[in-house]
């Protein structure tokens, strides 16, 4: 189970470190290593106005990986209740659950993040998590919808209600324990999909206002494409990095479920 | 006499499905309809409801009170709620929500008429392609023209299915524009077709990507049938017993992850819009978000939530004109 998540286990212990023992802040800037190709004193370069690309990209994805993480983790926790109890519900509540949550799913976030950011004067990652988070809880919701409907045809299920449990012991008791293990294997993709979200927000200027992430170091890689294309390199490299060992972390996690829970 | 009864009984038939249908499609658009309802109030209640005064937020913390007072006048913000959105659902019935506030005398609308146009094009051009791209990928997986080097399409389909575009169009475009000269430059104006192609190329990867791997499960699934191997016997191709008797089969669920696909293009036409500096709705939001023109970006995010809401019903009667089975 171990060494899928070993690529993200190394993403942030990399980005700790250059966060915690570098000594060049990302929003520092020294004009006259602008655009500087990579150094031994710079390893990454310097992209524009002279900020240290190296220290974009720690605090970058540090940043990123909090919000995927604390975006996920809140979706699972919402999403995950709510579509077993639609799930035991059945009918109406049921339909209408796998309905909304195919309309959030399938809705463009960055319509949604454009709406709420216009109002506020200087977006912070709270907003931005909290666009992320209006469309997180979907896919969770309806993973535990399948998986929900499936258990509640258990016999030990029917035997409970014959037993006279209540809904909320039937659902929290006896289906939701059973449910959570598939479910917590969207978390990664979940996850990898809010740091891609909110690299696409950051390159088109929605991000933090310092400029001071994985999207911000692609736009700046952009606007130097002709003069310094190592900037652009290491942007592009750094968003594919982590996003590909949030999703290898969560195929280690499926491989685990599938092997240790039976549904 | 039986003939009568059976035409009737016919023709009654044919009336019960197309008012299926007519009233499959009335509940759909209904549905479009509060999407639309709903993503408009979203935007009218963030910029209204929200702490902090709109006023300040256009004209800036150093602006006096009486500018600050005459601009609140001017968008409606000193009426009452109720009926400042009466007065919004009207103007957006209307399509007329007040003049742009960064260039006076225009109509928000207008400038949004002007950038709908090249928005449609590229994702329209995207969606073709990708598609198209799609299914070739697919085919090629599953049919005998690559013999054993069907895995190695696989697995760069899926490879491929895992790069983000926001990654890998600026370094293509560094590739190909800077390095190679083969495509216009990010910001050309001159582009053109080859400029619109490009981006519509870009765009349409992820796309294809997706649209491969399910047509390849799709058609994995049919491969074992009978009536292909009928066909085969019969002496048809390899091309024509994938393309005329197994794609129909397997294209309703390419026509379902196209359309749930939606989405995420149009973001990243969002996306391809700023990188190659092309004018559209994408450029119309985020230059409207950076000036704070509050009438030019309700309407813009209007605008592009229809086009979505309108994509996706498209996509949904395609798929159900294909797969029947998906009808009822």
């Amino acid at each position: 189970m171990l060494l899928p998540l070993l690529p993200a286990c190394t993403v942030v212990v990399f980005a700790a470190a250059v966060v915690l023992l570098g000594h060049r802040s990302p929003t520092r800037l020294t004009l006259y290593s602008s655009w500087a190709p990579p150094s031994p004193s710079r390893p990454f370069g310097s992209g524009d106005a002279g900020v240290d690309v190296l220290a974009i990209v720690g605090y970058g994805t540090l940043r990123a990986i909090g919000l995927a993480l604390s975006v996920a983790i809140s979706g699972f926790l919402i999403g995950a209740p709510l579509g077993t109890a639609a799930a035991l519900r059945g009918g109406f509540v049921e339909r209408w659950t796998l309905r909304s949550a195919d309309l959030v799913q399938s809705f463009p976030t960055f319509l949604l993040a454009l709406a709420a950011l216009s109002a506020v004067r200087t977006p912070s990652r709270w907003h931005m998590g909290l666009v992320f988070a209006i469309g997180a809880w979907a896919p969770f919701a309806r993973l535990a919808l399948v998986q929900g409907r499936a258990i509640a045809a258990a016999p030990f299920v029917e035997a409970t209600r014959a037993l006279g449990g209540s809904f909320a012991r039937v659902l929290f008791r006896h289906v939701l324990p059973n449910v959570l293990g598939p479910v917590a294997v969207q978390m990664g993709s979940v996850a990898a999909g809010v740091v891609l979200g909110e690299t696409a927000l950051g390159f088109v200027g929605l991000g933090p206002p310092d400029g001071v992430s994985l999207g911000g170091l692609l736009e700046q890689g952009t606007a130097g494409m002709l003069r310094a294309p190592h900037v652009l390199v290491a942007g592009a490299l750094a968003v594919m990095v982590v996003s590909g060992s949030l999703q290898m972390a969560s195929e280690g996690v499926r491989r685990w479920v599938s092997g240790h829970v039976r549904v | 006499m039986s003939h009568a009864r059976a035409r009737s009984g016919r023709s009654a038939e044919r009336l019960a499905s197309v008012g299926r249908v007519a009233a499959a499609a009335l509940s759909r658009s209904l549905g479009a309809f509060w999407v639309l309802l709903a993503l408009a109030s979203l935007v009218f209640l963030a910029l209204r409801v929200l702490p902090g005064d709109p006023a300040a937020l256009v004209l800036g913390e150093q602006a006096k009170e009486v500018d600050r007072a005459a601009l609140r006048a001017r968008l409606g913000l000193d009426r009452s709620l109720g009926v400042q959105y009466a007065s919004f659902v009207w103007g957006l019935a209307r399509l007329d929500l007040g003049d742009s506030l960064s260039r006076p005398g225009v109509p928000a609308f207008t400038e949004v008429r002007r950038a709908f146009g090249p928005t449609a094009a590229l994702a329209g051009a995207a969606v073709l392609l990708g598609a198209v791209l799609g299914v070739a990928a697919a085919l090629l997986c599953v049919g005998p023209w690559l013999r054993e080097r069907r895995e190695w399409a696989h697995a760069a389909l899926v490879g491929v299915a895992a790069t983000p575009l926001v990654a890998f169009a600026p370094v293509a475009t560094f590739f190909l524009a800077v390095e190679h000269r083969v495509v216009p430059l990010p910001g050309d104006p001159d582009s053109g077709l080859a400029g619109l192609l490009f981006a519509s190329g870009l765009l349409a990867v992820p796309l294809a990507a997706q649209v491969g791997r399910i047509g390849r499960a799709a058609l994995l699934e049919q491969a074992r049938s009978k009536y292909l191997e009928v066909a085969a016997a019969k002496g048809a191709s390899p091309a024509r017993v994938w393309l005329v008797h197994a794609l129909p089969v397997a294209s309703g669920p390419i026509a379902v992850t196209v359309a749930t696909q939606l989405g995420a293009l149009l973001g990243g036409a969002v996306v391809l819009e700023r990188l190659f500096e092309r004018p559209g709705l994408g450029t119309l939001m985020l230059n409207a978000y950076a000036a704070r023109d509050i009438p030019v970006l309700e309407a813009a995010v209007v605008a592009a939530g229809s086009l979505f809401v309108l994509a996706q019903g498209a996509a949904a009667a395609v798929t159900a004109t294909i797969d029947p089975r998906g009808r009822r």
